[in-house]
């Protein structure tokens, strides 16, 4: 791979938020030994390349980056924090949280350094902590999508989808046009026990996906998945169909229209695949 | 002090009565590999197996999740599957396995308690794995083997012998399989090859049931 293609597929990564550690690794460490002069793109490069490092565990290479980025930025509040990731690699949880409280000292704004202190708070098993600090957070920083999904995480983890519901209607209002994040709170619906609430939710999914699509082609990656959702809903709702729902969520009147269609759907998606496992799926949407 | 007598004495028959447990090759690499290829994140999944005179034998593992693991629908749809293509092989669900997004967690959470507990209402001898991270890299059993006298409350495992050692009810089919697994991660990168449930459905065409592709090809 040249280095201009190799720079390229680096800075793909960094624009869609890729996390291929090791991947990242082997290209960017070609990079970092050809000596190349690195100008400002370069920059964004090496933290990606030290957090790649520290994922697969080659801290030696970490220091490197860190210590160049450091000589070039000095008491640069992003580099702080890659210093503080790095710190988390190998330093006990109370010395990384007094770190990181002395960053917030000197700057309370400094949003990065206060969510990796809230995320190692939650290392500690500490929920209910890292649940009040996510809150104060969150006031303070409204429009931080991720924080509305790690408290939403935080609280399904504890068993509390109710909580997670609301979280995440905050992700929702935050970024309408996102298909996953509704996905998530249908699931989450769902095993909240809000069947109806789910059911409008893997809709709004299906339709946000359907929308510009061809409606003859089959479903396709996060569709199927919605599909697979609806199903699962519909057909509950049409055997019982008085089913609660804690947000008053109505039940479509054509329930067991959409409940045919959901299976036609998913067969529609498996068409071609003749193994084993679409035969199961095909099984598994037959009328019980 | 008679009901207490007789507590104990079933507590002891029990423990003496264990079924052992043996993990086939296919089984642990394939743990091993959904582990790897999401090291940053919390995966699970189950083991499919039989029991064989007082032995049970973990002969594959499906894996199902590592999007999120704590909702339940694919949960639910994916588990349907796993157990109904067990059925068609003969096998039964004989196990849950999880591994945490960090290393030094080593529980089982409450959604793995769960469903170890539905697991056991079909197949009383079901066990929960949970990976320990610590031990991944270094060639011994990564496994942290979970027992349940009644279906909610789940402990690790304590026995005389640490589980994998030798003379454990805790085996593995070979003793190197960490190490070969290790290798097969390092040098041939077989993880790649392989995808779950939520892998499949993003992509119906991968093989989640089977990882055939993934498989070293002595096993």
């Amino acid at each position: 791979m040249s280095l201009s293609s190799a720079l390229q597929k680096l800075a793909t990564y960094r624009a869609s938020n890729t996390r291929a550690s090791q991947e990242t690794f082997e290209t960017g460490l070609t990079v970092l030994n050809s000596g190349k002069q690195l100008d400002v793109e370069g920059w964004a490069f090496l933290e990606q390349l030290a957090l790649a490092a520290i994922d697969v565990g080659r801290l030696d290479i970490a220091d490197r980056c860190l210590k160049l980025l450091t000589d070039k930025f000095p008491r640069s509040p992003r580099v702080d924090v890659l210093a503080g990731i790095r710190m988390e690699a190998t330093e006990s949880l109370e010395v990384v949280l007094q770190y990181y409280d002395e960053l917030l000292d000197e700057d309370s704004a400094n949003a990065a350094a206060w969510k990796r202190r809230i995320s190692v708070i939650r290392r500690t098993g500490r929920y209910d902590r890292a649940v009040e600090e996510l809150s104060a957070y969150l006031d303070t920083f409204y429009t931080d999508l991720e924080g509305w999904l790690e408290l939403a995480d935080v609280y399904a983890s504890c068993n509390q989808y109710t909580h997670a519901l609301q979280a995440l209607s905050h992700a929702l209002l935050l970024a309408p046009q996102n298909p996953f994040t509704f996905l998530q709170f249908a699931e989450t619906a769902y095993t909240a026990g809000d069947l109806p609430l789910a059911l409008k939710m893997f809709l709004v999914v299906v339709d946000m996906g359907e929308r510009d699509s061809d409606k003859d082609e089959p479903p396709v990656s996060i569709n199927i998945r919605a599909w697979l959702g609806v199903k699962l809903c519909t057909r509950q709702l049409v055997s019982a169909p008085h089913s609660s729902s804690a947000s008053n969520t109505p039940i479509p009147q054509k329930i067991k229209l959409i409940d045919e269609l959901a299976t036609e759907r998913v067969l529609v998606s498996y068409h071609g695949e003749q193994d084993t496992g679409s035969r199961l799926v095909s099984s598994w949407l037959a009328p019980r | 002090m008679r009901q207490i007598f007789y507590d104990a004495t079933f507590d002891f028959l029990r423990v003496s009565t264990m079924s052992s447990y043996t993990i086939s090759g296919p089984a642990y690499y394939k743990v091993f590999f959904h582990a790897a290829k999401h090291p940053h994140k919390a995966v699970n999944g189950v083991f499919v197996g039989k029991l064989v005179n007082g032995a049970v034998l973990v002969e594959d593992a499906i894996p199902l999740l590592h999007h999120w693991t704590s909702l339940s629908p694919m949960m639910e749809i994916g588990l349907d599957l796993a157990g109904q293509y067990a059925d068609s092989l003969g096998l039964t669900l004989v196990g849950y396995y999880q591994a945490s997004d960090r290393l030094d967690d080593t529980s089982l959470v409450p959604v793995g308690e769960k469903i170890a507990g539905k697991l056991k209402a079909g197949f009383a001898d079901a066990v929960a794995f949970v990976i320990d991270g610590e031990k991944l890299g270094t060639g011994e059993a990564a496994l942290i083997p979970y027992v349940s006298s009644s279906s909610s409350s789940w402990r690790p495992y304590s026995g005389d012998v640490a589980p994998f050692a030798e003379k454990s009810k805790f085996k593995l089919a070979f003793n190197d399989l960490p190490q070969r697994a290790i290798a097969l991660v390092r040098d041939e990168h077989l993880h790649r090859k392989f995808g779950d449930f939520d892998d499949h459905l993003e992509d119906v065409s991968i093989d989640w049931l089977r990882n055939k592709a993934s498989l070293p090809a002595e096993s």
